[in-house]
């Protein structure tokens, strides 16, 4: 029954990172796809990027990040996450990542990691199914 | 009847026969429904003349070049020689990471290698660019990242230590890609000099500072636009003043049109924005031919449709020169074409990240294309731009030798403009021209750039435009090879070997050094002369008439931070992002 319910999905820019036109994109293509999206908008904290996520009740988090700061952000966000008990919602990353970083982002805990190679067939899919899950298992407990 | 009329009435005649006869015939046995090529004959640019459309390279209006002689045949090789005979070094190789330690230590192993390079062309990194320390909270895992971490004046020091000698900061200009915190930068390279004994109308560089396309498609901006255009204002009014030799600004395309825009908005916004900053400085009081001859323009970006492409740098140069002539009454010829190096014509948004070695393709076509248009044929970007930040020497080397095989071997700038006088690119170049001046006065009509850029209508245009191209990308109407086409099993991906310039422990631990070496820096400086300076500049920042320069200045003297002096104007200005 759940699953009838929208996806709502937080697009953020975590840092100083200016490039926006991917997080724009991937906003119109997530919406597009039938899902609700909030968009923080640019320069945001961790913090703030959570306190969003909270407020706004999203199932997803999506970061966008071109600067090679990455790593860093992950490391925060996902910190926030736990520390603010919503780490079990689905947290994907995007941006200019090389390809050896993204096994290190999936071990620090980011769910999904797409890339300029990324179509937003793959994106959209991806989200789907790791909300779906989510959702199920929020049912069960 | 004329000549010419005879000449117009039977090409019409004899295409209208070539239509129905061999072109139909052709479409017929190839089991077309319609002709899939174009064919211009001189219908297509019926009102054309020569002298008024094109005329000469240099002169007036600039269609077919913005000089006489385009700048790079002189400045190819190394440097360019002055009326006497000096050399100046120009700013070279556009890099920057770490700390100003690493800096300089890159910039002592260029000047080993033959070519020594040029000036220093400094990438800086986000917190530098958005006014904050690098011990700032908002600067944690972003320092030296994408360029080096300016905090203070030490940290030009440092980074200018090699320039010295033939290389003496008289010598040299420098290029800055910096633009809220412009004026901050300035005044430590001022501050440089005077340490040097060099006068300062003696230095030559330039600092970006293009800060209405940052609103729309960068993303560094830091006060709202109204205190924004005033910084830039005193760029121009205190620079013509007393740096006569630096340029002030750098207008922009190229980030719009990566961001999205199209070829026509992209070109039209810039000129759009450079209106705006010339207004503000005549404002201010000066003449146009009393400082536009330093303002310069980084370029339009560009795309893979290179007869297009070709088609709007050459709309594009007779529309500034009609805006110089006819808008701002300049006098001066000189002042009617926009200053730009120029480079390729492909842009680096059509580079993928998939069979990556494709991109040299792509920016070595771009870079032909901009020689038949008397360009520089600037192989850009090296083919591994998307594979993350900083080309490899690999990519560096095959982009230069690309641009030497097109001019020294294929000798393609010979020519100046070899499509003057085309068809199909004159029909085109006047399409491209009178789209330019409909965005023009439908910015005008809103009240300008900066009201354009205020509203966010400037931005929401640029997106539009992103997502329509995204659209066709989708659904396959345009082609990327290896991207949405030939993705077959068997085609195969080719990777060669990319070694960075940079050292790559070094960036891993510049966040740590960087904030040890500010610091032990406030340790040492005198603070009450540090919030004496800050409480100068809040007062001036709060006279809207002051220039703040002269007291940036004094500031970055004591050792004042950039963040310290942007926090000071964020609370004055506000801050927007």
């Amino acid at each position: 029954m759940n699953d009838a319910r929208k996806i709502r999905i937080l697009v953020a820019k975590v840092g100083l990172d200016g490039h926006d036109k991917g997080a724009n994109l991937v906003a119109l293509a997530l919406r597009d796809a039938g899902m609700e999206v909030v968009y923080t908008g640019l320069r945001r904290t961790a913090q703030h990027a959570i306190s969003a996520a909270i407020q706004e009740d999203v199932d997803a988090i999506g970061i966008s990040i071109l600067s090679g700061a990455h790593m860093k952000v992950a490391e925060k966000v996902v910190a926030l996450m736990k520390k603010e008990k919503i780490d079990d919602k689905l947290l994907v990353m995007g941006g200019v990542i090389p390809e050896e970083d993204i096994p290190k982002l999936k071990d620090a805990g980011v769910a999904g990691v797409f890339t300029q190679a990324s179509t937003y067939e793959e994106m959209i899919e991806f989200i789907r199914e790791g909300v779906r899950q989510r959702r199920e298992r929020e049912t069960r407990a | 009847m004329s000549s010419e009329k005879k000449q117009k009435a039977s090409v019409s005649e004899a295409r209208r026969k070539w239509e129905e006869g061999t072109l139909a015939k052709g479409v017929q046995r190839l089991g077309l429904s319609e002709s899939p090529i174009e064919y211009y004959t001189p219908e297509d640019v019926a009102e054309h003349d020569f002298l008024e459309n094109v005329g000469f390279p240099g002169e007036f209006p600039f269609t077919a070049g913005r000089h006489a002689i385009p700048v790079h045949i002189p400045m190819w090789g190394r440097g360019k020689q002055l009326g006497g005979g000096k050399t100046i070094r120009h700013a070279f190789g556009y890099s920057g990471y770490g700390t100003a330690e690493d800096m300089r230590e890159f910039y002592i192993q260029r000047g080993k290698t033959p070519s020594r390079g040029g000036g220093p062309n400094i990438a800086f990194d986000l917190p530098t660019q958005t006014g904050y320390d690098s011990d700032d909270a908002m600067a944690e895992g972003e320092v030296g990242r994408v360029g080096v971490a300016v905090d203070t004046l030490r940290d030009f020091e440092i980074i200018y230590e090699p320039f010295v000698g033939d290389m003496e900061l008289d010598r040299i200009a420098s290029n800055w890609t910096i633009n809220a915190t412009a004026n901050i930068i300035i005044a430590m390279y001022a501050a440089l000099a005077e340490k040097r004994g060099i006068p300062l109308d003696k230095l030559r560089g330039t600092p970006q500072n293009d800060i209405l396309k940052e609103f729309v498609a960068r993303g560094t901006q830091i006060f709202p636009v109204k205190h924004s255009m005033r910084m830039t204002r005193d760029t121009i009014t205190y620079c013509t003043e007393h740096m006569p030799n630096l340029n002030t600004i750098s207008i922009s395309g190229y980030h719009m049109r990566e961001a999205g825009a199209t070829r026509v908005q992209a070109i039209a916004f810039t000129f759009a924005n450079g209106i705006a900053y010339f207004d503000a400085a005549i404002e201010a009081g000066l003449e146009i031919d009393q400082f536009v001859g330093k303002t310069t323009f980084l370029n339009f970006g560009g795309g893979m449709e290179l007869l297009k492409e070709a088609a709007a740098r050459r709309a594009a140069r007779r529309v500034w020169a009609k805006i110089m002539r006819d808008r701002f009454h300049s006098k001066n010829p000189k002042n009617w074409i926009y200053k730009e190096l120029g480079g390729g014509l492909c842009g680096y948004w059509p580079m993928t990240i998939q069979r990556p070695l494709n991109n040299l393709v792509r920016a070595a076509v771009g870079a032909a294309f901009a020689a038949l248009i008397g360009e520089p044929p600037a192989c850009e970007p090296p083919y591994d731009e998307p594979l993350g930040l900083g080309h490899s020497i690999e990519a560096r080397q095959l982009a230069a030798d690309a641009s030497r095989i097109l001019m020294e071997e294929c000798k393609l700038s010979d020519v100046q403009d070899v499509f003057a006088g085309s068809h199909y690119i004159e029909s085109l170049t006047n399409q491209y021209e009178q789209e330019m001046f409909d965005v023009l006065r439908e910015i005008d009509e809103m009240g300008g750039a900066l009201k354009a850029v205020e509203s966010g209508w400037m931005k929401d245009q640029v997106i539009k435009s992103a997502w329509e191209h995204q659209t066709r990308l989708r659904t396959g109407e345009d082609v990327q090879v290896g991207v949405n086409k030939y993705t077959e099993e068997d085609e195969i991906e080719i990777r060669i070997p990319r070694t960075s310039p940079y050292k790559a422990e070094r960036r891993e631990d510049a966040e740590g050094r960087q904030i040890e070496n500010l610091k032990r820096l406030k340790a040492e400086r005198d603070d009450s002369k540090v919030q004496a300076c800050l409480q100068k500049i809040e007062n001036a920042a709060r006279d809207d008439k002051a220039n703040l320069i002269p007291f940036f200045i004094e500031a970055v003297k004591e050792y004042t931070t950039a963040g310290e002096i942007c926090g000071v104007l964020r609370s004055v200005f506000g801050e927007v992002h």
